[in-house]
């Protein structure tokens, strides 16, 4: 097959299944989230009215947080398979692994000279330190906004095991938990994926699976360096889906996109008019 | 769904907090006794206990509960007409009909007046309305549960009515006193995502500029070497 029509394997259909997974219920509870923080104005309601009023999104929120979570547990097992037990230091020390090392430190601190044109820019292994971070942030997330979500789930049930004032706490913590969350996402994760200048206008690696080789040599050198030297390059392409395939892919993600910063600015030019306590 | 739900909310609990020991549940009525109770919540017999952090939002030395339980809402600072039969009972100027924002402001700030329609009076009951410590209120912390709380939370329980209708503002420095608890958990969350935000911010524009210059550069050395 011409090399152009090959890409280099980035997520399998598994990797692309959670995300995609994560991308769908985490619009539906942004949008029904944002509906109910901001009930008691036009907008809010108008979020709510999507699903049927306010009752019905908050259904909807409730079983969409625990399919969520339902997902992340899957996650926690699916990694667990991944990591080789006998050698498990070698795997997570590895350069394809997710945790962190010093190594993402010491690239993080040459990335930002690098921004500001003290240093130069540092080869990335296969996930950069960013990379990295928006992974681990999905756990660190999850975990909050899914420990108090589960808390005030069904409060008068919870108050067998606590009183009342947890929840107090816990809506507090659930919603700047849920508002970084969101912020991150339509701000910095849509930038640094997809408007950066190396990206604009569109990164389609999540959904397609692969990333051209020539841009992966600028994204992540030291990755195709490792596998040219190992020799398992041509090995690690795959074939670039179909283009109909691809247009979708674009709809779906500026579909998102495009939904993610509605939900931003109009949060924005409503914040003022809620009652937060 | 329940099942599931509960098992889950008991999982989240374990993350959170110990659970009470088994000598900490306290049955407070039995169906024989608390007839009326029995009506107006439902299954409480079953699911009554009382929590040591429950009652301290009325607890004036919530200190005594320890440094866990000891950081819910305290009610330090009530005020004697909290006590009274008829709370307004000398109040010049005081009428039925008069809204009571007109004197309460700022209590139509909390999650139930916001987001539903519920009214003062459905909560505080009918003339003469009483202090919500007083005896017989409705509101008083031995029953609000069952005679408030229960009207729209089927199954509320004593633990359940421990929840703070009319919530602070949990970031000012009176919420540090009167519940440390809100105060501390919402300042640290709001320091995490300040954080992030004032960090990724920043560094992402100037990634972005930096890439310009670079793009902007690769183009110009490009149009140099095919002149």
């Amino acid at each position: 097959m011409a090399a152009h029509s090959m890409m280099l394997k980035r997520f399998t259909p598994v990797h692309r299944l959670f995300h995609l997974g994560l991308v769908v219920l985490f619009m539906l509870l942004s949008v029904t989230g944002l509906g109910w923080m901001f009930a008691e104005t036009a907008w809010g309601q108008g979020l709510m009215d999507v699903f049927g009023g306010y009752a019905n999104a908050i259904y909807v929120h409730r079983i969409a947080g625990l399919v969520m979570l339902a997902g992340f547990v899957a996650q926690i097992v699916y990694m667990a398979t991944k990591i080789s037990w006998r050698r498990p230091l070698s795997n997570l020390f590895g350069p394809d692994t997710l945790a962190f090392h010093w190594g993402d430190v010491k690239d993080f601190f040459r990335h930002a000279g690098w921004i500001v044109g003290l240093s130069r820019e540092p080869s990335f292994e296969r996930w950069s330190w960013w990379e990295k971070f928006d992974y681990w942030a999905v756990w660190w997330g999850l975990i909050i906004v899914g420990v108090t979500g589960l808390m005030i789930y069904d409060p008068v049930l919870s108050s067998d095991y606590m009183p009342g004032w947890f929840y107090n706490v816990a809506l507090w913590v659930h919603r700047i938990e849920a508002v970084l969350a969101m912020g991150h996402i339509f701000t910095v994760h849509f930038f640094v994926e997809h408007f950066r200048p190396r990206n604009f206008p569109y990164s389609n690696t999540m959904f397609d699976g692969g990333m051209d080789v020539g841009h992966a040599r600028e994204e992540h050198p030291a990755w195709v360096a490792r596998l040219e030297a190992a020799g398992t390059l041509e090995r690690s392409l795959m074939p670039v889906p179909p283009l109909g395939i691809r247009i979708l892919h674009v709809f779906f993600g500026y579909s998102m996109i495009a939904l993610g910063l509605f939900l931003l600015v109009a949060a924005l030019v409503n914040f003022g008019r809620i009652t937060l306590f | 769904m329940k099942t599931a739900a509960k098992a889950m909310v008991a999982a989240a609990v374990l993350i959170v907090a110990v659970g009470p020991a088994t000598a900490q549940r306290v049955p407070i009525t039995t169906t024989d006794r608390y007839p009326a109770e029995e009506v107006s919540s439902g299954y409480y017999d079953e699911r009554e206990s009382v929590l040591p952090g429950a009652y301290q939002l009325y607890l004036q030395t919530p200190q005594s509960l320890g440094a866990f339980w000891g950081t819910g809402p305290r009610a330090a600072g009530i005020d004697r007409r909290s006590f009274a039969a008829d709370a307004h009972a000398a109040e010049r100027g005081y009428s039925p009909v008069r809204d009571c924002l007109d004197c309460h402001q700022g209590l139509e700030r909390n999650l139930h007046s916001a987001r539903t329609t519920v009214t003062c009076r459905q909560c505080h009951e009918d003339e003469p309305i009483a202090g919500v410590f007083h005896y017989y209120s409705e509101l008083n912390p031995i029953r609000r549960h069952a005679y408030v709380c229960a009207k729209c939370h089927q199954g509320a329980t004593a633990n359940f009515a421990a929840y703070v209708v009319h919530e602070p503002n949990p970031v000012s420095g009176e919420t540090r006193g009167s519940f440390p608890a809100l105060f501390y958990v919402v300042w640290v969350m709001l320091i995490l995502a300040g954080g992030v935000f004032v960090f990724f911010i920043p560094y992402t524009l100037a990634w972005g500029v930096r890439e310009l210059i670079e793009l902007l550069q690769r183009k110009e050395g490009h149009s140099h070497g095919s002149a």
